[in-house]
């Protein structure tokens, strides 16, 4: 019970104070709804109380009067409720422009983000670099980010970073994205997408300029040749055994992007688009039985021996 | 069959809308719709609108007690009515030759569906319009005055009516 | 004075009511008693069917990252657990209820066209079995209710699921389609003498004005089947963009005909609740006139309305716009009535009877589930809420809150006329609170999942912060919903046997229907009163006070 009223106020704490002005002006909205409902079920079970208790049966004898209506009173809640719908409507024109704008008309993306049978996939072409389901940005402004799918309809949904969008073959979406100061975010597609579409997360990290800017020159750059013999033997399995006809690594490979890009997967969090954290277990454990783990996926049993694992798992450990 | 005929027409519609936006946006109008021979589909709706007319011939013979009139209007209807089918199963079969399939493109596959559908109403119509020609002549309906024709004549106006929809958006909005 | 005016016998003799017994009798049947009954058993079958298909869900989703159900098995079941309870639940439902009880309302002996009622119950059953047989097939669809391509097309879905998806729907559409046209020309052509279009009861005309929103939608339905039939079995290119096609247009084919098909269940609901709130207050509707207008209201809107469920397509401000205005203005006329209802009791005589509180019960919970709807049109707060569990809680208090718990009045209302008995007040007094409470319990906290960041259609979730929690409450609430259902089966099958004999109006209520035994002869009646209002049996057990005399009918000169 405790646990459900702190959900409650964990609830309207976050609307009071949200990180993006997009969201800002949903929260409000919501908050002006809210109170809509509360006025409107009161009135609702008030007066069916009052039917219920006041005008119960036994009270009088026979029939009542049949009285069948009341012109005056009915053009009243009729009238009433076509006010308040114009009332939200405009307000609802004024905040959905607002966060639809500055219009994405003549501008260039920022990020460019790809939806894929579960996994995003997040290209930076300003920078020259392409990631996979952890988006960074910086704190602080406006970015343009465009969504589009490679296969089917996916949709960008990371609640406390304003609004959500269909990613649609075939189409190029745009929204802005804000954080005013560094934070983590979690999201998760939000259209049914197939097998594996609850897991689907989204992962944002907002940061300041200096950690931003860090994490870009780690992301540009190219990893150097492996370090020890696991390393070599793990790169060379990597080409040979078709792995680079899906996953990208840069400097090795032929920008495929079939798979999620995998240069600097040992810097992520998590693997396998939110699904779990990113270990060298947990890496060893999806290449020896994808089926297993992420049912459905995309991703053959490659039917690689132990050893084998074990090489592709240093070799991806060490790329920096 | 009024009610009917307008549930149907909401169908038309949705493959008629479906059907003008498809054929816009694979920009295919200028090439796969060069195809189409205009002429002599011209000719053949001019048949089937006049089989609406024979219809309502058809329909004054039962207001007029007239069996005979009733049998050969009847019957005139049916065989127009057949020979649009077959004009357009010609069509068909012509476009088919150039490899232009329900598969082809965009434009062909919204094509294929609007003329088709419209086309497979006609033969379901002239099915019934056999069935009733076939009843009379074997003596079955004793009354002349039968709601099935009338019924079946509402239904043939309605399949004539969406020919002239789909003959104007298709054949003739090609030429813009 | 009143006097009786005998209905006389068709021009072509119907067919035989009574050809044969058991079985047969209800294969061949064309009397509209029987098909109604029929269209209600078969609404019972699949709701127990839909019902474990929701409880295999909601065990899975007790636990995150739970692994009762396997990813696939999960997809399939919640597909056809929304596709089972839309078309093969609430539609027999209300086209039972109305099957059963227009005729009888109006005065009449038969519907209009017997033979196509029952061509139109078979096709449905068949329709509906054809879903199932998709397991035998090589898998049953896995795409969600509203199957979006281009996830419905052959390349992401190769198995035969969506193909038998497609085919059920035609079938089951075709079914509905000729029920709605009969139920239409019945209600115009068949009425009795003095009952003119504005004295129908509000479930006549409710059922009538839904008529029309099926004869219009569905035929949009069927024209996106057929194209994505063909996109899966010809090739064709409507909905794949990668060869010219266009996603998006399946949204608003299928849009166009899902919008206008959740006001199909909800609008004889409505009526249901309009028959029985007034007369377990004892006295008539508050507001005839506005509550029937508004269902026409209605009618027209909801054809205006349906790209409210594509705002986060990213159609532009001016698009979003209006659907934004038409989606809330359609809340008026539906709000309004609402209050009509309540308004119904004030000044009566109130009696809790189980079908009373399920009515009631309606007024809250489609309040809710109105409300939470209202939200959605407001744009900004769609592009938070929109395909998370706040939409589901949308659904199910619409749905369920709205449409389901109108049927259970209605079935409380009219089972003494349709099988003789009354149910148990004491069985059903139980049924409704654990309905209620269950209902609510499993069913509220959703809003809170959704707001609280968790999409729909998903097997499992994360651990993150009280989604957990959450979930394993609900299905501890649906486990008090299911029990509920159980007890109303109990009801069902012990009041057949044991239930008090019924009168012929037991509730002492005003419609036609209630002059007929309980339950009807094959032929329901032989003569019916001249009316004169929209209550004919007010009038007659009340010939000192009539309507007719109150000015509570609209004045005209006999027939119309």
């Amino acid at each position: 019970m405790r646990r459900f009223l702190d959900t409650i106020l964990h609830f309207f704490g976050k609307m009071s104070t949200s990180s993006s002005p997009g969201e800002d002006y949903i929260n409000r909205l919501f908050l002006f709804f809210l109170i809509l409902c509360g006025v409107i079920m009161v009135v609702v079970i008030v007066m069916i109380l009052t039917g219920v208790i006041r005008y119960r049966s036994g009270r009088i004898q026979g029939e009542p009067d049949q009285r069948t209506g009341n012109r005056a009173v009915e053009m009243t809640w009729t009238v009433i409720p076509f006010i308040l719908v114009t009332f939200f409507l405009v307000l609802t024109i004024k905040y959905m422009k607002a966060i639809n704008s500055p219009s994405a008309e003549g501008k260039k993306a920022e990020i460019r983000i790809i939806a894929h049978q579960w996994w995003w996939e997040m290209e930076y072409p300003g920078y020259g670099f392409t990631t996979a389901n952890e988006l960074h940005i910086p704190a602080g402004r406006d970015i343009l980010v465009q969504i589009e799918s490679a296969d089917v309809i996916h949709d960008w949904w990371v609640p406390d970073l304003g609004r959500k969008i269909d990613a649609i073959p075939g189409r190029i979406n745009y929204t802005w994205l804000n954080s005013q100061k560094p934070g983590e975010f979690r999201g998760a597609c939000s259209e049914y997408c197939g097998a594996q579409h609850a897991h689907m997360l989204i992962y944002v990290v907002a940061q300041g300029k200096e950690d931003f800017d860090g994490w870009v020159i780690s992301q540009q750059r190219v990893p150097g040749p492996p370090a020890d013999s696991t390393g070599a033997e793990g790169a060379r399995l990597f080409r040979e055994r078709t792995c680079i006809s899906c996953h990208n690594i840069s400097g090795i490979s032929d920008d495929a992007h079939i798979g999620p890009d995998l240069t600097h997967v040992s810097l992520r969090q998590t693997i396998l688009s939110g699904m779990l954290p990113a270990s060298r277990e947990n890496i060893i454990k999806w290449i020896g039985d994808p089926q297993k783990i992420k049912e459905g996926s995309h991703m053959p049993d490659f039917m690689l021996e132990k050893d084998e694992i074990n090489a592709l798992a240093t070799y991806l450990e060490d790329l920096k | 069959m009024m009610l009917f005929v307008g549930s149907e027409s909401f169908f038309f519609l949705a493959l008629i809308l479906s059907y003008i936006y498809y054929s816009r946006k694979g920009g295919q109008l200028s090439t796969t719709a060069g195809n189409l021979d205009i002429f002599k589909t011209s000719i053949f709706s001019i048949l089937l609108f006049s089989s609406s007319l024979t219809i309502y011939l058809a329909d004054l013979g039962i207001r007029r007690s007239n069996r005979k009139m009733l049998m050969f209007w009847l019957g005139a209807t049916i065989f127009l009515g057949t020979i649009f089918i077959i004009g357009q199963g010609v069509e068909y079969s012509r476009l088919f030759k150039q490899n232009i399939t329900i598969s082809r493109n965009v434009f062909s596959s919204a094509f294929f569906t609007l003329t088709g559908f419209h086309g497979l109403h006609v033969v379901t119509g002239l099915i019934v319009l056999a069935i009733i020609l076939f009843l009379i002549v074997s003596g079955r309906f004793r009354h002349l005055e039968n709601q099935a024709l009338r019924s079946a004549s509402i239904y043939w106006h309605f399949v004539d009516a969406v020919w002239v929809a789909v003959f104007s958006v298709v054949y003739i909005g090609s030429l813009l | 004075m009143n006097f009786r005016i005998h209905i006389p016998e068709p021009k072509t003799p119907l067919p035989d009511i009574k050809t044969g017994e058991g079985l047969l009798q209800w294969i061949s049947t064309v009397d509209h008693k029987l098909i109604g009954i029929m269209y209600l058993w078969t609404s019972v079958f699949f709701f127990i069917v839909g019902f474990a298909e929701a409880f295999l869900m909601r065990i899975q989703l007790a636990l995150p990252n739970n692994t009762f159900l396997s990813p696939e098995t999960y997809n399939q079941i919640f597909t056809t657990h929304g596709t089972n309870m839309i078309f093969l639940v609430l539609t027999p439902m209300i086209i039972g209820f109305a099957t059963y009880c227009v005729p009888m309302m109006i005065g009449a002996n038969e519907m209009a066209f017997p033979r196509l009622n029952a061509f139109s119950y078979w096709t449905f059953l068949f329709g509906g079995l054809l879903l199932y047989a998709s397991y035998f097939a090589g898998g049953m669809p896995n795409v969600g209710w509203f199957s979006y391509a281009p996830l419905s097309e052959k390349f992401f879905s190769s198995t035969p699921g969506v193909d038998y998806w497609i085919l059920s729907l035609l079938l089951m559409g075709i079914g509905t389609v000729s029920a709605a046209l009969n139920l239409a020309v019945t209600t115009l052509t068949m009425r009795a003498k003095g009952l003119s279009m504005t004295r129908l009861p509000l479930f006549v005309w409710m059922v009538f004005v839904n008529s029309f929103l099926i004869l219009a939608a569905f035929p949009v339905l069927n024209a996106g089947l057929f194209m994505l039939l063909i996109d899966r079995q010809l090739d064709a290119h409507f909905f794949l963009s990668s060869t010219g096609g266009a996603p998006i247009m399946w949204q608003h084919l299928f849009w166009g005909f899902g919008h206008p098909e959740v006001y199909i269940l909800a609008l004889p609901a409505f009526g249901m609740v309009s028959e029985v709130i007034p007369v377990f207050s004892r006295k008539p509707i508050f507001g005839y006139e506005f509550v029937a207008a508004s269902s026409v209201a209605i009618m027209l809107l909801s054809f205006g309305v349906w790209a409210h469920h594509m705002f986060a397509v990213g159609l532009g401000n001016t698009f979003n716009a209006f659907f934004a205005a038409s989606s809330m203005l359609i809340a008026v006329p539906t709000g309004v009535k609402i209050f009509n209802w309540a308004a119904t009791m004030w000044g009566g005589s109130v009696k809790l009877t189980t079908s009373m509180l399920f009515a009631l019960a309606l007024l809250v919970n489609f309040t809710i589930g109105g409300l939470s709807g209202v939200g959605f049109a407001l744009v900004p707060v769609d592009w938070r809420l929109t395909d998370s569990y706040f939409v589901v809680a949308h659904i199910h208090y619409v749905l369920i809150g709205g449409s389901l718990t109108g049927g259970l009045a209605a079935a409380y209302y009219w089972f003494p006329k349709i099988t003789g008995r009354m149910l148990s007040e004491k069985i059903g007094k139980w049924h409704f609170w654990l309905f209620f409470i269950g209902f609510n319990c499993t069913f509220f906290v959703f809003h809170f999942l959704g707001l609280l960041g968790m999409p729909r259609r998903v097997y499992t979730y994360a651990d993150f912060p009280y989604l957990g929690s959450l979930n394993f409450f609900s299905t501890m609430g649906a486990m008090v919903f299911g029990s509920s259902f159980i007890l109303f089966i109990v009801n069902i099958f012990y009041s057949l046997r044991h239930g008090k004999k019924a009168e012929n109006n037991p509730w002492n209520a005003w419609t036609l229907e209630w002059l007929t035994t309980s339950p009807p002869q094959p032929k329901n009646f032989e003569s019916v009163p001249l009316v004169k209002s929209r209550r004919p049996l007010w009038d007659l057990m009340h010939p000192e006070d009539p309507d007719w005399k109150r000015g509570n009918s609209k004045k005209t000169q006999g027939h119309e």
